[in-house]
């Protein structure tokens, strides 16, 4: 694979304080405390150091947890630690959590050249929001979105759930329009997934019924297309060039630093996971578990990753990381696949046809087994 | 030993009552094992039975006790299956005692097996020792339950030991009573040979060992012996009792129980309830008692991976070589590919063979619904025997169907009377009989079709009388009756393993709840599937699994990659675990559908 001896351009750093814990999130997140989040920022300048990262990286992506649990002085710290290596870049997104952003916040955000922010507002319905957990309002939403645009932050994309228990198809479709209605550049759609170690899961909640989750997919396509957004991945709107270009690195399978307690990276054919407890990590920050990536185990996972893009998958880009077409590998489920017009070629790449786009796994399972 | 020290017993108790404990203590404190090799319930040998807490296999044990009276005893403890499916080895096994000891639990009070084996003990005239178990628990009710004993089976309970097989507490007190109150071996060890057969095993060195209980003469290494039934010869290579290690002796002596070896190659030469007499010297009659067991119930049992097919026949080689009620035959299915016809006693005889297979050989099975054997006359005057109903030759063919009936009898609670008549009822069986047995108990006959009884009749008794219902059945002959071949049709193709054959009367209603069923259990597709369930190309129920129109991570960012994989591998494990018909993948719990018919009949 070329890019692999190359360092990457692309970095996540996860922040896994919350200021409140969602009934959905099984995400590596601690209740805040401000002075684990001093020594925790102590941990990630420690790994920022060692990791010996370029200096001149495309994208940055600050996520978690709740970036913005931190207090100003420790979302300062931490952005400063960053900065020797975020003055390329061209996309430097955040998280934000609506009830935690603060002008003063804001403000320290710009300062460290963020240029792009991901607000959670999951529903516009309050209920819903309480039943998720969520300690925001709609009002918060409203007024985070202001403040990032008054701070010169207007590259906003919102993430919205749906597939919620008690939700109904009239709540959605509101919920939509209002999120259309505050102009982001970007939606990210996600249906409710109950995984396990969850409150949700612990208090036996059951996501809706396959039909109306796909009647909700299929509504939320149409009305964001006629409001001029156009769907660029399975779970991923935006209006004409607005894509994510960092999630677009992992959608081409290019290789990333992750940073911090609970992230994850991939480097030069090895994955490596941070441990998802903060006291492991502020112990040592660079004790990782590494995973060595077979080059079978790449070829699948740039499929299953590259499928889930509208454009697909680059044919050449396959051949030139690993020296032979996609066929070599994937014969039989790429001509099975073709034959029942789930995925097809086009301009050079690999991708799904409508109907296969919406039954992603089904394609998927056929070529676990190359 | 002097035949008049020897002691022959079991012990019968309804299940959970405290047998298998009961016989630790009894091996513990005729030091036959010490406390160190005891692990618990140590007769019941197989993984399968101590999981269950049924004994399937019979075992005996011999044991020397030093009596109160200062004499030396040799007492054989023989173990007995727990299950109407094996009803007839338990009733060999009795066969082969002088008494038994009743345990019952003083916190549960008399039961339905309690009933049942206590009636096959005194059809083998056994003399019975009642013993009240559990007297150390807080709900303890002794009297009660002496009481119970003494009102619904009559038997003196005045002197019942009160024991803890627990603890051991007066476990004693049930040792001694076996020696006073159970009769010596009665037979004549000058008398020709007549030993009982009443279980027999596979040893991989030595062949089929019989276990046997000799009533009359005597027999030694050497002799040569004939299976009466069967006509087989063999010479007594080995003989020896158990302790439960094997001992080899040279004799076994009248009123002996024990085993023998002679390079015997197949278990068929050795049936249960057979008797086992000299070939120089025959006894002029078999002891009384013995049938041949013939398969009841028949499923199609196949690989789930079609690669296993030879795997799955040397297992039921092997299986068969320790069970000659098992029988088997291949068979192919369009749907399922190459697999065994195979014939069980009963259901929990396939239940117990298949968990055998599937534990102990390691193989993923698919087992299609039970069937009984139908007698198919043709238009040609013919009869045709089907024990597969994927078999059932063309209804234009057939003159008329028979089949199997059962003479049931069913022990139940006055309060239950209501309960077991309507579950007959509903099971097509015709009313015979009702008898008042004790004050409370009942016993009701019942005429009904064995392939009634084969389907759920058992677990469906059991939960409408709270366990205290208990079940009998003969097999009574054959009975003309409106039969017909229902097929299940996927995506509009019939699926053979999914055919049977029912009365016409209940067509409609199980072919709906058989076409509902399937569509809970099989997973949407990527296209819209019809359900149909047809007689002779005529629909009679029908309905539609709809297409998938949404399987796809919800999210899928840089640090899922791992754990979204596995995902989708687990759900490429569940898709190889499928079967595929045609363009559908079917679940193998799908070809056991038609079962549970019956529950949903009733919502």
């Amino acid at each position: 694979m070329t890019n692999g001896s190359e360092k990457p351009y692309y970095l996540y750093l996860h922040v896994s304080f919350c200021r409140s814990v969602c009934g959905y999130c099984d995400f590596c997140h601690t209740v805040y405390r401000e002075e684990a989040a001093d020594r925790w920022l102590a941990a990630v300048a420690k790994e920022i150091t060692e990791k010996k990262i370029r200096k001149d990286l495309l994208t940055v992506y600050i996520g978690g947890g709740t970036p913005t649990a931190l207090n100003v002085g420790q979302l300062d710290r931490l952005l400063t630690l960053i900065d020797p290596y975020s003055q390329s870049c061209i996309e430097y997104t955040a998280e934000i959590n609506p009830e935690t952003l603060t002008d003063e916040k804001a403000v320290i955000l710009r300062r460290h050249r963020v240029n792009r922010a991901s607000v959670g507002m999951q529903t516009g319905d309050e209920h819903l929001l309480r039943l998720l957990g969520r300690r925001h309002t709609m009002a918060d939403t409203v007024r985070t979105v202001e403040i990032l645009r008054n701070h010169g932050i207007d590259n906003i994309s919102l993430d919205l759930m749906y597939s919620l228990p008690q939700q109904t198809m009239d709540t959605f479709c509101s919920s939509l329009e209002e999120a259309v209605r505050l102009n982001p550049s970007h939606l990210s759609l996600y249906s409710l997934t109950i995984e396990e170690n969850t409150v949700f899961h612990r208090k036996g909640y059951e996501h809706l019924d396959d039909d109306t989750e796909a009647d909700m997919y299929e509504a939320a396509v149409r009305i964001l297309a006629e409001h001029g957004y156009h769907q660029y991945e399975t779970a991923n709107f935006c209006l004409p060039q607005k894509e994510s270009v960092h999630n677009s690195a992992y959608w081409n399978y290019m290789d990333f630093y992750g940073i911090s307690c609970g992230a994850s990276g991939k480097e030069n054919h090895r994955r490596y996971d941070h441990t998802r407890s903060l006291r492991q990590y502020i112990e040592d920050p660079s004790a990782v578990e590494y995973t060595d990536l077979l080059p079978d185990d790449e070829k699948f996972e740039m499929i299953m990753m590259g499928l889930r893009l509208k454009r697909g998958m680059d044919l050449n880009l396959y051949k030139e990381r690993f020296g032979e077409p996609a066929e070599a590998r994937f014969g039989r489920a790429l001509a099975k696949m073709k034959e029942q017009k789930m995925l097809e070629e086009h301009d050079g790449y690999l991708r799904a046809t409508d109907r296969g786009f919406e039954i992603l796994n089904e394609i998927l399972v056929e070529f676990l087994d190359g | 030993m002097d035949q008049k020290n020897i002691r022959n017993f079991c012990i019968i108790a309804h299940i959970d009552h405290g047998k298998s404990t009961l016989a630790d203590r009894i091996l513990e404190m005729t030091d036959t094992v010490s406390e160190r090799d005891m692990k618990a319930q140590l007769l019941d040998d197989m993984e399968l039975e101590r999981e269950r807490g049924i004994t399937i296999k019979l075992n005996a044990v011999q044991l020397s006790y030093h009596a109160d009276d200062g004499q030396e005893y040799l007492f054989n403890l023989i173990d007995t299956p727990g299950h109407v499916d094996f009803s007839y080895e338990v009733s060999r096994s009795l066969a082969a005692c002088e008494g038994a000891v009743l345990v019952v639990d003083s916190t549960q009070g008399v039961q339905a097996q309690t009933l049942a084996n206590t009636y096959l003990a005194l059809d083998n005239d056994l003399e019975i020792i009642p013993v009240i178990n559990k007297v150390d628990m807080n709900n303890a009710q002794p009297d009660v339950t002496k009481r119970e004993i003494e009102d619904i089976i009559g038997l003196d309970c005045s002197d019942a030991p009160l024991i803890s097989a627990r603890t051991g507490q007066n476990v004693h007190e049930v040792l001694e009573q076996i020696v006073t109150k159970i009769p010596a071996p009665s037979g004549d060890p000058d008398a020709p040979l007549q030993a009982l057969v009443f279980d027999s095993f596979y040893d991989p060195y030595r062949g089929v060992i019989a276990l046997v209980r000799v009533r009359e003469g005597s027999l030694k290494v050497g002799d040569k012996v004939r299976f009466m039934a069967t006509g087989a010869e063999y010479e007594v290579l080995e003989a020896g009792i158990r302790n439960p290690g094997e001992i080899r002796v040279n004799t076994l002596m009248c009123g002996d129980v024990g085993w023998i070896a002679g390079s015997i190659k197949s278990i068929q030469d050795v049936r249960v309830g057979d008797t086992l007499t000299s070939s120089d010297r025959p006894a002029e009659k078999p002891l009384a008692g013995y049938r041949k067991m013939n398969p009841m119930v028949y499923c199609g049992l196949y690989p789930s991976d079609a690669d296993k097919y030879e795997d799955l026949r040397d297992a039921l080689d092997k299986l068969q070589l320790n069970d000659a009620s098992l029988q088997y035959e291949p068979e192919t299915s369009q749907a399922l590919g190459f697999g065994f016809r195979c014939g069980f006693l009963g259901m929990l005889h396939m239940d117990v063979i298949q968990e055998r297979l599937e534990r102990e050989y390691n193989l993923d099975l698919i087992c299609t619904a039970p069937s009984v054997i139908y007698h198919v006359y043709l238009t040609d005057g013919t009869m045709l025997e089907i024990d597969n109903p994927a078999k059932m030759p063309d209804a234009v063919r057939i003159d008329y169907v028979e089949e199997p009936y059962v003479r049931a009898s069913i022990m139940v609670p006055d309060a239950y009377i209501g309960a077991v008549m309507d579950l007959c009822q509903n099971k097509r069986g015709i009313y015979k009989e009702m008898e008042v047995i004790d004050t409370g108990r009942n016993s009701i006959v019942y005429e009904i079709p064995l392939s009634e009884i084969i389907f759920d009749f058992f677990d469906r008794l059991k939960s409408c009388t709270k366990g205290y219902a208990s079940l009998d059945y003969e097999l009574i002959g054959y009975r003309r009756e409106d039969l017909v071949r229902m097929d299940i049709l996927l995506n509009g193709e019939p699926v053979d393993a999914l055919s049977v054959i029912i009365h016409r009367s209940e067509a409609y209603q199980r072919g709906s709840t058989i076409t509902v069923k399937l569509k809970e259990l099989i997973p949407k597709q990527q296209f819209e599937i019809p359900v149909q369930a047809a007689i002779g190309g005529k629909v009679i129920a029908r309905t539609n699994i709809k297409s998938l129109r949404k399987n796809v991570l919800a999210k899928c960012y840089g640090g899922d990659i791992s754990r979204k994989k596995k995902l989708l591998e687990k759900q490429k494990e569940g898709k190889k675990r499928m079967k595929a018909v045609g363009s559908v993948a079917i679940p193998q719990e799908a070809f056991m559908s038609v079962l549970s018919m019956n529950d949903d009949k009733r919502k």
